[in-house]
Formats: structure tokens, C-alpha cells, sequence
């Protein structure tokens, strides 16, 4: 049997192409989205699979130290580590700053540690280039999207930094790059006053404050332990709030850009409704276009079901290259956006599937106008 | 009802709206036509041409009589037969005012549409097609599409489409309303030739005089009833 879909599209395969190119665009923004929302997951996760810690001991009653402020005494580190269980445990800082740049500022989040200490947050496959900190004081290692070069001098509160490492895809939950500084240096950018203000605190009668303040420690479990009975029992004996890796997980992915995601999902939704509608309007006024033919197979005697075949092959058709248009799309365009874009094959199969039975239900209104001709136009002019 | 006979109609009668706004359109029609016979319908614009053959053609209901097309009745103050396109498909070729030749299929795959809906094997469809196209002299142009012939060369295939269903009746709605005085002609005598070697009976609705001479009957509608006048064949051909 004659292929009736296959032969009109070949008629007018430029319209055709032009057509499923426009659709194709609006799904490739769909993929985009939905990349928006994995890189946002990814995003979350990278620092926390850098640091590779079992557990995260903050501030009582806080969802620290990302969901919320956390500070706990350094020295607390110390009496971690000596518990049943734990094997490693250091002290870290995070802090959101704003490093002055030649063309504008840029906004970063500064993870502070321990230098010589036992759990370090640089993952070396990450580091691309020179090294990692070696001194206690005013060195940085930044992330290439901040756009420091090796050996730069960046001006941070009173002192000069030198950049002597670069990282690649190191961000933040919140997609802001990350830089490396040392503790010690850490510590005074977050909690030490400038003299004039602790002048002023004397003056008021405001005890000088500890700037030996951590915003976490993190531990990681001997081999045999169970994480859950030793965060148990840190809770228990030092008053402090702990979660375990996965627990930390949940607060950044769910707690923290749930609504994100929400928000994404939803516009996510609503684009794919919107493809829906227009692959329906073009269907129709494509059948509108072949109203006359259609009286005339249908007063010919040629079965509706032939016909209607041919309207709804169309309309997958225009699905599946728009789906195949949007797919080159998204992969031209998802590197130039700011944030991290991960465009993942079982999205994409997700989409062809919801587009094929959009396609489908979008064929619905070219049905209806085949089922509704009448034969009788075909005769009389 | 003779065996010879390809369109027998009893009383049909065709109404439009109801009550007040009831408009009477064909009253108590009763003819028939053998096969093999080419018969013109004509009438003053709105006198019923179109919604005659249309109602012969299953495509518009009647409003009651009998309409048989061959040996079958297939009206009979309602429609008898269950599926009316079958019919269509099965039994009546139709010719239009224009070509209307699918535009996206070439000329072969116009004429091989219905035939292969027919269940027709595609070869076979394409062997009959062929022949048709020979007929007609356009072979050649087999596997054009429409918008790459002239108007009497689409007329043609259009005529070879209505054939391609080895049709016992063929149904012409002002086939050469669109053609010049010597392709009318052309026209009017393909179709005599058809109906006369494929016993075909043939009714064409139809406006222009010049062909009249060259069909076996008029049938005209006057007065919402069926009037014919005989025409000598050896006076024409």
C-alpha cells in the first residue's frame, strides 16, 4: 500500500524540516531544562564526593554547614577523633566571598582546611593545574572559571593571595566556583574583626570573640563501624547535630533545591505542553491545507482508517524530527550556558517517548477534522 | 429490473430542511440506465444536478424511493447497504470539473490508490495502471507528478483513475468544464469509447452543448422530476 504520509511529506519536505526545526528548538530548551535540573544534582554533590566524609558534626539543632549558619569550637576535632570509631576528623570552613577580578567581581565559595591535615577537599583529578596549598598563609587554589591565572595576586580583607593551583568543575551546591584556602587564613576572612572593630567592641563592653571557629568538622568511620551508631553517639555525648553523608545529601538535593527542581519540573511540563499544542495546530492546519484531497479520497471510497493513518504517521513523524532537531540543539547550546548543563541519554529517551504520545494526542485534532469531512465537497467545484 | 440495466432509480425523492424552511429538490424521480450508455444530466443551476448524482453515488442520503446499482438494491427508504465507501470504492468511478489528482502522489500512484485499497496486489494495480495510461497515450508520464502536466493530460489520468477500480458505473461531475472546445470533445468520445467497450454506464453532469450531440441520452430535471430526450447517434458520430 501506498505510503500517503511518507509521499506528503516528500511533497513539501522543506515546510516540513522548517516546521520540525521550530518544534525541535522548543524541545531542545526541554532537554536543556531537564539538563538544568541534573547539573543542579551534580552540582550539589560535587564537593560533598570531594570531601568523601562519613560524617558531618555541626552547630545542635542546625542543618549546617550548607542548608544553614554553623559554628563549632575547632578543638572540637579533636575530641571526635578520639571517639569509638572514628578514624579520621577535621575542621572546615565555608564561606561565600567575592574576590575582585580585572573585568568585574566574582562570586566564590571559600573552602578552608587544614592543610597538613588528614582529610583533604581537593580532588586531584580535578586539579589541572600547579599544585595544591603548601603554606599556611596567602596562597589560593581556584577554579578555571573564575578566570585567575596561575601565579595571580588576588586581594582578599588585609592580605594578598597567589593562586597557585587551578581546578576544573569544582562549584558549589549553588553552581559557584570553588577556591581553596588554608584554615588559619580561613578563619581570620570569617571571624576575625579588624582592629578598629574590636577597639569599638572593648568600648562597649563586648568580650573579644574566638576566631579559632569552624563552620564543621568532618569524620570518616573505621572499617567495621556502623556511621549510624558512631553519629549516634557524637550526638549523644557532645550536644551537637551530625549527618551522616547521605543525610547531607538529602539536605542539598532535597532540601535545598527541591523547589529549584520544583520550578524546573513545572516549566519543564508546561514546554512540553506548549509543543504539544503547536505540533497539534500545525496537524491541523496541515490538514486543513489537504481538505480537498481528503473529499476526495473519502468520496472515492478509500477507508477513513487509510487516511487517518496517514495524518497521524505525519504527526509522529513531525515529533520524532523535532525530537532529532531539538537533541542537536540542546547539544550545540548546553556548554554556553553559565551553569552546569548534563544532558543524560535516558532524559533524552524519556522525552522521545513523552513527545511520541503527544505526537499521538496531537493527531487528535487532524482526526477529528478527517472523520468530520464531507465527501460531498469534493463534487460541485 | 433488466440485467442489462447498471443504475435504476423508483420514486426518489430528496427534501432539504423540514416544515417551514421544507425545500423539495428531486420529487418522485424514476429512471434507468444500461450499462454501456452515456447519459447527460442537465439543468439550470440549483435545479438538483449535483445532489442527484450524489445521492446515486451513496454520498448523500435520500429522502426515500429506491436507488439499485446493478443487481443490488442498495436504497430502500434507507440505506440497505451497510457501507456506502465500499460501494464507492467497489463499484462507481468518479470524474470531476477539475482533475483533483492527489498532488502529493505521481500520476501512477494516483491511479493505483484505490485499486490497492480494493486489496488489489500492488503489481497488479501497476499493470492495470499502465494499460490505462497507454490507453490514454501519457505512459511516459507514469511517474510525474500532476503539477507537471498539462490540464487535458490530468483530465486524462483523472479518467483513468475513475477506471482503475474496473468501475460498473462512473459518476462525471462537468468532466470538460475546464477544457477548450476540441478536448471536450476529446473528452466526451474517450468516455463513449469506454463506456461502449467496458459496458460502463456513465452519467455526466453537465453544462456545455458541444458534448450533448455525443451522449446516448439527455436526462434533463425539469420540474423537480426526470425528463429525457433520446439523441440519434448517427446524427453525431
Amino acid at each position: 500500500m501506498i505510503n500517503l504520509a511518507a509521499r506528503d511529506i516528500k511533497h513539501t519536505l522543506g515546510k516540513f524540516i522548517v516546521t520540525a526545526m521550530g518544534v525541535g528548538m522548543l524541545l531542545g530548551i526541554v532537554l536543556i531544562m531537564i539538563g538544568v535540573y541534573r547539573g543542579m544534582m551534580v552540582e550539589a554533590e560535587i564537593l560533598l564526593d570531594d570531601i568523601s566524609a562519613d560524617l558531618w558534626i555541626v552547630q545542635e539543632n542546625t542543618m549546617g554547614p550548607f542548608a544553614e549558619s554553623s559554628r563549632v569550637h575547632e578543638d572540637l576535632k579533636n575530641i571526635i577523633y578520639v571517639m569509638q570509631g572514628v578514624e579520621k576528623s577535621e575542621a572546615m570552613t565555608f564561606q561565600n566571598i567575592q574576590l575582585p577580578h580585572r573585568e568585574k567581581p566574582v562570586r566564590v565559595v571559600a573552602v578552608g582546611y587544614d592543610i597538613y591535615g588528614a582529610i583533604n577537599p581537593i580532588n586531584q583529578k580535578r586539579l589541572i593545574k600547579g599544585r595544591e596549598l603548601k603554606t599556611d598563609h596567602y596562597e589560593i587554589v581556584v577554579t578555571d572559571k573564575t578566570g585567575f591565572k596561575l601565579g595571580e595576586k588576588i586581594e582578599l580583607g588585609r592580605n594578598i593571595y597567589t593562586v597557585v593551583g587551578i581546578t576544573h568543575n569544582t562549584v558549589s551546591n549553588g553552581g559557584d566556583p570553588l577556591v581553596y584556602i588554608s584554615l588559619k587564613d580561613a578563619q581570620e576572612l570569617q571571624f576575625l574583626y579588624s582592629n578598629k572593630e574590636i577597639q569599638n567592641n572593648i568600648a562597649r563592653g563586648v568580650q573579644n570573640s574566638d576566631s579559632f571557629l569552624v563552620n564543621t568538622i568532618v569524620a570518616t568511620v573505621k572499617s567495621g563501624y556502623n556511621i549510624d551508631e558512631v553519629a549516634r553517639d557524637i550526638r549523644k555525648w557532645q550536644h551537637k547535630s551530625v549527618y551522616t553523608a547521605k543525610q547531607q545529601k538529602e539536605i542539598l538535593t532535597k532540601n535545598l533545591i527541591e523547589k529549584s527542581s520544583k520550578q524546573i519540573g513545572l516549566f519543564t511540563v508546561i514546554l512540553v505542553v506548549v509543543s504539544t499544542i503547536i505540533i497539534a495546530l500545525i496537524i491541523y492546519t496541515m490538514t486543513l491545507e489537504k481538505m480537498k484531497e481528503i473529499a476526495i479520497m473519502k468520496l472515492m471510497g478509500l477507508p477513513n482508517s487509510l487516511i487517518i493513518s496517514m495524518i497521524v504517521k505525519e504527526t509522529v513523524l513531525l515529533g520524532v524530527f523535532a525530537f532529532v532537531f531539538g537533541n542537536i540543539f540542546s547539544h550545540l547550546v548546553y556548554d554556553k550556558f553559565p551553569k552546569l548543563v548534563v544532558l543524560q541519554i535516558p532524559d533524552a529517551w524519556t522525552l522521545f517517548g513523552v513527545i511520541i504520545i503527544a505526537s499521538i494526542l496531537a493527531s487528535f485534532v487532524g482526526v477529528k477534522k478527517v472523520i468530520s469531512a464531507d465527501p460531498a465537497a469534493a463534487i460541485g467545484g | 429490473m433488466s440485467k442489462h440495466s447498471a443504475i435504476k432509480v423508483q420514486n426518489l425523492v430528496k427534501n432539504f430542511g423540514k416544515d417551514d424552511s421544507l425545500v423539495q429538490v428531486i420529487e418522485n424521480a424514476s429512471f434507468e440506465i444500461q450499462k454501456g450508455e452515456v447519459v447527460a444530466l442537465i439543468a439550470p443551476s440549483g435545479a438538483g444536478k449535483t445532489t442527484l448524482l450524489m445521492m446515486i453515488g451513496c454520498v448523500l442520503e435520500p429522502t426515500s424511493g429506491e436507488i439499485w446499482l446493478g443487481k443490488n438494491m442498495v436504497y430502500q427508504d434507507k440505506w440497505i447497504a451497510k457501507d456506502t465507501r465500499r460501494i464507492r470504492r467497489e463499484k462507481i468511478g468518479f470524474i470531476f470539473q477539475a482533475h483533483y489528482l492527489i498532488p502529493f502522489l505521481n500520476v501512477l500512484e494516483n491511479i493505483t490508490l484505490l485499486p490497492q485499497a480494493n486489496k488489489v496486489s500492488e503489481a497488479d494495480a501497476k499493470k492495470k495502471a499502465m494499460e490505462l495510461l497507454e490507453y490514454f497515450e501519457i505512459a511516459d508520464k507514469a511517474y510525474n507528478m500532476s503539477s507537471q502536466l498539462s490540464g487535458g493530460q490530468n483530465q486524462r489520468v483523472a479518467i483513468a483513475r475513475a477506471l482503475a477500480n474496473n468501475p460498473e458505473i462512473i459518476l462525471a461531475d462537468e468532466p470538460t468544464a475546464a477544457l477548450d472546445g476540441e478536448r471536450a470533445v476529446s473528452v466526451i468520445k474517450m468516455l463513449k469509447k469506454i463506456a461502449r467497450e467496458q459496458n460502463v454506464a456513465i452519467i455526466t453532469v453537465t453544462h456545455d452543448e458541444r458534448i450533448l450531440p455525443y451522449c446516448d441520452r439527455i436526462m434533463k430535471i425539469e420540474n423537480r422530476g426526470i425528463v429525457f430526450h433520446e439523441i440519434d447517434e448517427d446524427e453525431v458520430l
